[in-house]
């Protein structure tokens, strides 16, 4: 499943914002500087917004969102 | 609201934590924190605080007929501190609780004091609010990015049943509570979960008697849920964001407060956040009130202006209030 375009757009952005590139699938975001703790809170706004899927309190935790590959995963465990 | 008179900066506190002193004000928006001097009581700070607000109020110590006191740092284990400033400023007989939620202390304070003037248990309920939390840091390098927030502070609100002019009317508080989160900040020792020093000797658990503070989990879990606390007090009200002219959050950190107001579509244009962390530092329960008390001395809250009360604590507890001018 390939995720939305503003999804991957709004990463894209904070890695150029950071001095990074385009990350790739299984690059860790946070130690790429794409995310950090704030961003993943607007981060995970775009995510509902984008997707249509409602990220519970409990699933706000790094481990869900460390790469692309790892928010696929999730988007799909939470529309399955 | 009364703070201490030493100013301790970043400049001099940066070295002894391992850290720059830019470093400190980057990820946390402070410049500066007050300290007591050594001895000083919790509760002397509250009664300066308490004896400033009943003045403010035009109350005489005879007219409080219930005392509240929120801290984290308490002058003793048992009793609390409420009884200390009761006898210091030789309060009445009357009923004087301590409440233990942390930096949502003023919110939980505010409305229990509603309820008790609604329901015509107390006519004047005075809140004390402070903490010296240096007494119980950790200013080794360990600890350097936990101690590198917090300041000593006290501030007092008086919620009474006649409205006085230039008061604040609450309209409504929102509280919550998750205990799965009760590890992410606190200090776990003394008590009968984790120990006392009869069971063991401190040294041996030292970690357990410091502050633990899991910055990543308090800032992605306050960052939600203070916005939803918001929102459920704005949406009860039937009231929207734009129809707030003043936040004035507990003083946690310049970043957090920030997110809050970029998840609400706060309007931060006017300066309607209202941020006293480059002067004080993080003073957990009293932080809400000096922020109050700077903005209200500003003169600048106008008549009918809606104020909104965000906070966010151990436990994990939060909330939010809603006042109008």
């Amino acid at each position: 499943m390939a995720l939305p375009q503003g999804v991957t757009d709004y990463l894209n952005e904070n890695a150029q914002n950071n001095g990074g590139g385009q990350p790739a699938a299984g690059d860790d975001l946070f130690k790429a500087g794409v995310l950090d703790s704030f961003a993943l809170v607007d981060f995970i706004g775009v995510l509902e917004t984008e997707t249509g899927i409602s990220v519970p309190d409990s699933d706000v935790k790094p481990a869900n969102f460390q790469t692309l590959e790892a928010i696929e995963r999730y988007v799909e465990s939470r529309k399955g | 609201m009364y703070a201490p008179e030493q100013s301790i900066s970043n400049e001099e506190l940066a070295g002894q934590l391992g850290l720059e002193p830019e470093q400190i004000f980057k990820s946390s928006g402070i410049r500066r924190r007050r300290r007591a001097s050594e001895g000083t009581t919790t509760s002397s700070l509250a009664a300066k605080a308490l004896t400033l607000a009943l003045e403010d109020a035009g109350l005489k110590t005879e007219d409080v007929d219930y005392l509240l006191f929120g801290t984290m740092t308490p002058d003793r284990f048992i009793p609390g501190s409420s009884p200390a400033v009761q006898k210091a400023l030789g309060l009445r007989e009357i009923p004087c609780l301590d409440i233990r939620a942390t930096c949502c202390n003023a919110l939980y304070a505010l409305q229990v004091a509603h309820a008790l003037v609604a329901s015509g248990t107390a006519r004047n309920v005075a809140i004390c609010l402070a903490e010296i939390q240096s007494a119980f840091l950790d200013f080794s390098p360990a600890a350097g990015t936990t101690s590198m927030l917090f300041g000593d502070g006290a501030s007092a609100l008086i919620v009474s049943n006649e409205k006085t002019e230039g008061a604040l009317e609450i309209l409504d508080i929102h509280l919550a509570t998750d205990g799965t989160y009760v590890d992410d900040l606190g200090i776990r020792c003394p008590g009968t979960e984790f120990g006392t020093t009869r069971s063991h000797e401190q040294s041996e658990y030292a970690e357990d008697y410091a502050a633990r503070m899991v910055g990543q989990s308090v800032i992605l879990q306050a960052s939600r849920k203070i916005v939803a606390a918001c929102q459920t007090v704005l949406q009860r009200n039937n009231l929207q964001v734009t129809d707030v002219r003043w936040m004035v959050p507990h003083q946690a950190n310049a970043n957090l407060l920030a997110q809050v107001a970029r998840g609400l579509k706060f309007p931060t244009a006017q300066g309607g956040v209202i941020s006293v962390l480059e002067d004080y530092g993080n003073t957990s329960s009293a932080s809400m009130g000096i922020a109050l008390d700077t903005l209200r001395r500003s003169g600048r809250i106008q008549s009918e202006e809606r104020i909104l009360l965000p906070a966010f604590g151990a436990g994990f507890t939060w909330g939010a209030g809603l006042c109008v001018a």
